[in-house]
């Protein structure tokens, strides 16, 4: 049994399923690994439903895993037992398509015009002509606000549309003035008590890399040079970005120390919750959080993110979507692939949680209004949202740097988190990183047009 | 003659009975265990195919800055957590062991915080140690002392830990609470015969008569301590700057996140060794000090 | 009687901290999320949200959760005390060679990560034939609850070693086996044991989630721990509904507790034995 065992384990035991007759083409049975909560499942199982309904004979099996998904799906994988279609983790994407657990969705797309009409960052490539998926759902970072903290400041709010991005300056500024201890003084004042601060100005992640990402670039900086084998952290322009972000902690106290509690969403207590007990008034988040603000009944706004340079915001910033090999109907799992990244059939677009990924719903008229003239979506959704991850949106590092994972839990993160404490300066820790860094680096994920 | 017709029987049964156990191991334990230390001597991303590196992930450990470093936060917090938790356990036992009014509904109180899920429970700390809003600086500073960072500061964040592990005492309280039934009262009433106080009552009877539970609780908290993982996982994902980079959550980011399942095995097994010797070191010196009535029992 | 208000006021200063997480619990099941985390905390809801309990508890099949953790909790239950007290005895008070190397073998599982036994163990389930099955969450725990569960045997040895050999020998030199030893001398005396095996076997198959996550796909077959956690999610938690859910889930664990506790009285196994 062992050497069996062992056999299983090498992943043999996967291919000889993989190698098993096909079922009878009217009989077609497939299975849908996903994760999410109550409200996601309730939309995928609809999903699901409209797909068995209008694909006759097809029956979907969903494969509901709320938590421990890489372990279930890594354990899946060594056993043998990979759904048809599924969720994947970005840390593993890449690896599975690598190891051939994926299925190459390049010669699908002339088959299906709806797979080449997706945003170009969307893709996954993991090679020339090698496609392994595409991002679940579009996901852009935004300047959320708390309209009250605004209006009670006297300032006007964050702009909505990219062109009228504030500078820097004017966020620190902005902040200063939303910035109001127990006494009601503000940080520039004599008196000010940073102990007691009662509202922060602004809350925006140090370790979460799609929050800073958007303002590296903003700064003409970048995370590696263009071979992607070369940390570039320690250029003076990303010192100056991570140096600006600590300063909101540490010089200017307007914004809250590390454990701020709004990071990446899944943190406590999230954004809407802050911004409606006014904790924080602005703070930098996904576009996910739309969805928290309409359901707790903030009296938001969106605003775009401010500005070095040029405006830009990080987008794609989701898990991926894949059809594994070894499905014994590819045809129809694409399809199911298709299908559940498609606006028409799945309501999370229209709640706010997640954005399109097919490129008319971000340019035709009918195709924009269909998933954002609703109560979920503000008037500024348009300027702020829609044009802005269209036209300033830069694909986030887990989409297209090899090896980052490792990056990231080995030596980003740690050196993010002492910038985060203010033990020491930007620069002397990055200085520090970056060359660790460069020797994990596997260079930038292989990019072609579709 | 009895004697050795008992000898004979004790040997016959001693086996049949530990039958199932054996069967056990063998069957669902040994297995997976071999596997595990196969793969360990092979470089194996889950889902492509083992190559054999004989003992190279296990050298290449002895260069991982990280191998270290999660080593050492680990073995702070073991020494650090199970003495903290054996004394808490020990002295509410003691207590929840008295005559008093309404017990049964003491003992739940107390035992309460073992019983709430995990998640609510680290939400619950997370909100406690947050330092611009959470209840631990809230109160530090309404007594005019000054705030700490707690897990968010390198230093702070392992004692932190152990002060939250400190709520998880249920169970070794539990245990001690059983065991606590099973001293005789005759020897209680002998020290009293003799003129002994409470003191005496607790250090030459309770004491003693409890030793074979402490340390049990002792042997199940290092083992469990050393494989320390959710507060990391959940909490401070090994953070700041590796300060709780427990030896489990590093190697379950190998395992899981990276997919290295060989290295991976290879730290499970260099920790399998150090707790196998750490617990055998206990049990070789437990014959100096776990009393038990039945002699040869060690 | 100073002793007596000195106890209820260690009672008392002891009951305070380990209470906060409970009540944070509660008070949180009946918040409104923005309630939720306001600082300095509110300890009583406003409103009281009572509908939380109500949208969770319907939010997933609860009720089928429910007694699909009930059946796994009893099997596991009955097969851990049972076959982990026969091991214990056999471990503390019949000597035969090679026991105690035995003995250690069987403890050394619970000393490796399990991390990097999973995939293996699975891989070993699915060659039984017993993936989607309760079996790999139930079967081991009858064989003396192979793998973590083999702490039981550890923990009943040590408390089968604290009862005086003497019993045995008498009921031997009458003529009784071991078997009966272990059935009439053995256990009876040691119920408080007994009832620690019990909650934590109850309370560890309760909680368990990784283990009917892998090896469980129907959701028809999913265990109230799975159903807790779809209130939380990359994205999004619920955290009203999380937090009632998670007091419902543990509502049966806590009686549970209430009254089995009542085991624990001194004096139950061993008074008059010795007199």
């Amino acid at each position: 049994m062992r050497r069996r065992q062992l056999l299983a384990l090498s992943g043999l035991a996967a291919l000889a399923a993989a190698c098993g007759d096909e079922g009878s083409p009217n009989d077609v049975q497939l299975q849908f690994m996903y994760w999410g909560s109550t409200f996601e499942q309730k939309a995928v199982e609809k999903m699901l439903k409209s797909f068995e309904d209008s694909h006759a004979g097809a029956k979907v099996k969903a494969l509901f895993t709320p938590d421990e998904y890489d372990v279930k799906l890594n354990t899946l994988v060594a056993s043998g037992n990979v759904p048809d279609v599924g969720y994947v983790p970005m840390a593993m994407s890449y690896r599975l398509a690598e190891q051939g657990k994926l299925v190459n969705l390049f010669p699908y797309l002339t088959k299906y015009p709806q797979l080449a009409g997706y945003l170009s960052d969307a893709y996954l490539w993991y090679g020339r002509d090698q496609l392994h998926g595409v991002a679940t759902a579009n996901e852009i970072e935004l300047l959320w606000y708390s309209k009250s903290a605004i209006k009670d400041a006297g300032i006007a709010p964050p702009p909505a549309e990219a062109g009228k991005a504030w500078t820097w300056d004017q966020l620190v500024s902005n902040a200063y003035r939303l910035t109001i201890d127990q006494n009601g003084k503000h940080p520039d004042e004599s008196g000010f008590d940073p102990k007691q601060v009662r509202q922060f100005g602004i809350s925006s992640s140090i370790t979460y890399a799609a929050a800073w990402y958007g303002f590296l670039r903003s700064n003409g900086a970048d995370f590696a040079d263009e071979g992607g084998t070369r940390c570039l952290l320690d250029a003076p322009e990303a010192i100056e970005v991570f140096q600006n972000l600590q300063d909101l902690i540490y010089k200017h106290r307007v914004a809250p120390g590390p454990g701020q509690l709004a990071a990446t969403g899944d943190d406590v207590p999230g954004t809407n919750i802050l911004l409606k007990t006014k904790r924080v008034a602005m703070v930098v988040d996904g576009h996910w959080s739309l969805l928290d603000m309409n359901e707790s009944k903030v009296d938001y706004g969106i605003g775009v993110l401010p500005k070095y340079d040029k405006p830009f915001t990080t987008s794609q910033v989701a898990g991926a979507s894949a059809v594994f090999a070894g499905s014994k109907h590819v045809e129809k799992a694409v399809e199911l692939f298709a299908f559940h990244l498609d606006p028409r059939y799945v309501d999370l677009y229209k709640l706010g949680l997640w954005m399109p990924q097919e490129r008319k719903y971000y340019e035709d008229q009918a195709a924009i209004d269909s998933w954002t003239k609703n109560d979920s979506h503000p008037p500024e959704f348009r300027t702020a949202v829609v044009d802005y991850a269209r036209d300033h949106g830069v694909p986030d590092l887990r989409v297209r740097l090899k090896n980052l994972q490792a990056i990231n839990s080995d030596v980003l993160t740690p050196a993010l988190q002492e910038i985060e404490t203010g033990k020491r300066p930007a620069a002397e820790v990055l200085k520090e990183a970056a060359p660790k860094i460069t020797s994990r680096m596997q260079g930038w994920h292989h990019k072609q047009k579709v | 003659m009895a004697l050795n017709g008992q000898r004979r029987l004790e040997r016959r049964w001693g086996w049949l009975m530990a039958v199932p156990a054996i069967l056990g191991f063998v069957i669902f334990t040994a297995g997976p265990m071999v596997a595990s230390l196969v793969l360990s001597l092979t470089d194996w991303q889950i889902g492509g195919t083992p190559a054999f590196v004989g003992a190279g992930n296990y050298t290449e450990l002895a260069d991982d800055e990280l191998f270290w470093k999660s080593l050492s936060a680990t073995t702070y917090y073991t020494l650090g957590a199970v003495p903290v938790a054996l004394i808490v356990a020990f002295a509410v036992a003691m207590l929840l062991n008295q005559k008093v009014r309404g017990l049964p509904v003491w003992r739940t109180i107390f035992y309460l915080p073992t019983l709430v899920p995990a998640i609510a429970n680290v939400v619950l700390w997370i909100w406690i140690f947050n330092p611009d809003f959470g209840l631990l600086n809230s109160l530090l500073r309404q007594g005019g002392l000054p705030a700490g960072m707690w897990i968010y500061d390198e230093n702070m964040a392992v004692p932190s830990l152990i002060v939250m592990s400190t709520w998880g005492f249920g169970n070794t309280m539990v245990i001690f609470l059983a065991g606590l039934q099973g001293v005789p009262q005759h020897l209680y009433e002998a020290v009293s015969v003799d003129g002994g106080g409470p003191w005496h009552r607790f250090r030459h009877v309770t004491v003693p008569m409890m030793t074979p539970t402490i340390f049990y609780n002792l042997v199940v908290g290092v083992i469990g301590t050393f494989q320390v993982f959710n507060q990391a996982y959940v909490m401070t994902e090994g953070g700041p700057n590796n300060a709780t980079l427990f030896y489990v959550y590093y190697l379950f980011r190998k395992a899981f996140r990276e997919s290295e399942m060989g290295y991976a095995s290879a730290l499970a097994w260099v920790l399998f060794m150090i707790i196998v010797l750490v617990t055998f070191l206990l049990f070789r010196n437990a014959r100096r000090w776990v009393y038990y009535e039945m002699a040869g029992a060690r | 009687m100073r002793g007596r208000v000195l106890l209820y006021l260690a009672l008392i200063a002891g009951a305070v901290p380990t209470l906060v997480p409970f009540v944070w619990l509660v008070r949180s099941a009946l918040m409104q999320d923005s309630q939720m985390f306001i600082a300095p905390p509110e300890w009583i809801p406003d409103p009281f949200q009572w509908s939380n309990f109500t949208q969770a508890l319907t939010a997933q099949p609860f009720g089928r959760y429910f007694l699909n953790t009930v059946v796994i909790a009893v099997i596991s239950v009955l097969g851990t005390v049972l076959t982990c007290s026969i091991a214990a005895f056999s471990f503390s008070r019949l000597r035969w060679r090679g026991r105690n190397v035995v003995f250690a073998v069987l403890l050394s599982g619970v000393m490796l990560p399990y991390a990097v036994t999973l995939i293996p163990t699975f891989v070993m389930w699915q060659e039984l034939g017993a993936l989607n099955t309760i079996a790999p969450l139930t079967v081991p725990s009858w064989f003396a609850g192979a793998g973590g569960g083999v702490l039981n045997v550890f923990l009943l040895r040590q408390f089968f070693l604290t009862i005086p050999f003497e019993l045995d020998e008498a009921a031997y030199i009458d003529g009784a086996s071991p078997w009966r030893v272990f059935w009439m001398v053995v256990m009876p005396l040691s119920k408080p044991a007994l009832i620690v095996v019990t909650i934590f076997t109850f309370i560890g198959t309760w909680n368990d989630f990784l283990g009917p996550l892998l090896y469980l796909n129907d959701e028809e077959k999913y265990t109230l721990s799975i159903g807790l956690a779809s209130f939380q999610s990359i994205y999004i938690t619920q955290w009203g509904y999380l937090m009632a859910a998670s007091a419902a889930v543990i509502a049966p664990i806590i009686a549970l507790f209430f009254f089995l506790q009542r085991y624990f009285i001194e004096g139950v196994t061993l008074t008059g034995i010795k007199n």
